[in-house]
């Protein structure tokens, strides 16, 4: 185990150990926040977000350089329509479970056994994307393929394969 | 420290996981998320090599800080129990439906490039535009899936 790998663990400790002495990974605290009957998960999402982005803004602003990890950059993605789509499934998995990918695991680590009926279904979940994903960037290549007549030589050629 | 019913105050542990996204980023660089690693968990499935083992170190770290809080703090969820929804619907119900919501999830995750904690928690605090869209969407669609699950389940 290298020094770096050190560093992953211990932040996935202290991370996993948070999310269920939080409560954020019982049932009952997620499902009485989406009610708005518990508000101690929003001040904790308001909090954690409070604390990271001055600290990442003001380290990303005197060009950091990471120990283990080269200059500091922050990943940025657009907002694209996928967000919005893929934001509301996944809104609506984590209403029915009261789990979301990081607490389902802290829930296992903390003994619940149901929870790896819901990391069954996060593994199907991702295998269908992917499968779509790929799927769909077949169709776009066949689509270029045929959408650019191809030289009468290389169509030639291209037929036995 | 301030617990009630084995939960931490939230003005501990609010802080303390907004110190773990800038401890992964100012050592290492990492945006931190944890749908990615199970992407490398499914790629270990089909026997390619992980890309990115640096998540299935931190992945490791999680499921074992949690059983240490699990231990120290106790955890009423465990075996079978699964809080209101599990004294509502019997179990037979509950893990096919657990199955589905898990489906939604990874499929959603995968598809807004993030789940709560890689859009939510640290695409929030990068000021990612995608990760802000990301997070309001899946706030107002579990807000309202919650109500509708309410009157479907009585809960």
């Amino acid at each position: 185990m290298r020094r770096r790998d050190a560093v992953y663990v211990a932040v996935g400790l202290c991370f996993g150990f948070m999310l269920l002495a939080s409560g954020l990974a019982r049932y009952d605290v997620i499902h009485r926040m989406l009610r708005f009957e518990d508000w101690d998960p929003y001040l904790i999402m308001a909090s954690s977000i409070g604390t990271a982005m001055p600290l990442l803004w003001l380290l990303e602003r005197r060009g950091w350089v990471t120990p283990f990890g080269g200059a500091l950059s922050l990943k940025r993605l657009a907002l694209e329509s996928r967000r919005i789509y893929g934001g509301m499934v996944f809104g609506v998995g984590w209403a029915i479970t009261g789990a979301c990918p990081g607490t389902v695991s802290a829930m296992i680590g903390g003994g619940c056994v149901l929870g790896l009926a819901i990391l069954g279904g996060v593994f199907l979940g991702l295998r269908a994307h992917m499968a779509m994903e790929e799927a769909q960037t077949g169709r776009a290549v066949v689509a270029r393929a045929q959408a650019r007549p191809e030289p009468a030589v290389a169509q030639g050629a291209g037929a036995g394969s | 420290m301030p617990v009630s019913n084995g939960i931490l105050a939230w003005w501990i542990a609010g802080p303390a996981i907004g110190l773990c996204v800038v401890a992964l980023y100012a050592l290492a660089n990492r945006h931190l998320g944890v749908t990615g690693a199970y992407g490398q968990l499914v790629r270990l499935l089909s026997r390619s090599r992980p890309d990115e083992p640096w998540r299935l170190w931190f992945l490791g770290g999680l499921l074992g800080g949690a059983a240490v809080a699990g231990v120290v703090l106790g955890f009423p969820q465990r075996g079978t129990a699964f809080g209101v929804l599990g004294s509502r619907v019997p179990l037979g119900v509950l893990v096919p439906l657990l199955l589905l919501g898990g489906v939604a999830m990874g499929f959603g995750a995968r598809w807004a490039g993030g789940c709560t904690s890689g859009n939510g928690l640290t695409g929030c605090s990068a000021r990612s535009a995608g990760g802000m869209g990301a997070t309001m969407m899946f706030m107002v669609a579990a807000v309202v899936a919650t109500a509708a699950m309410r009157l479907l389940v009585s809960l």
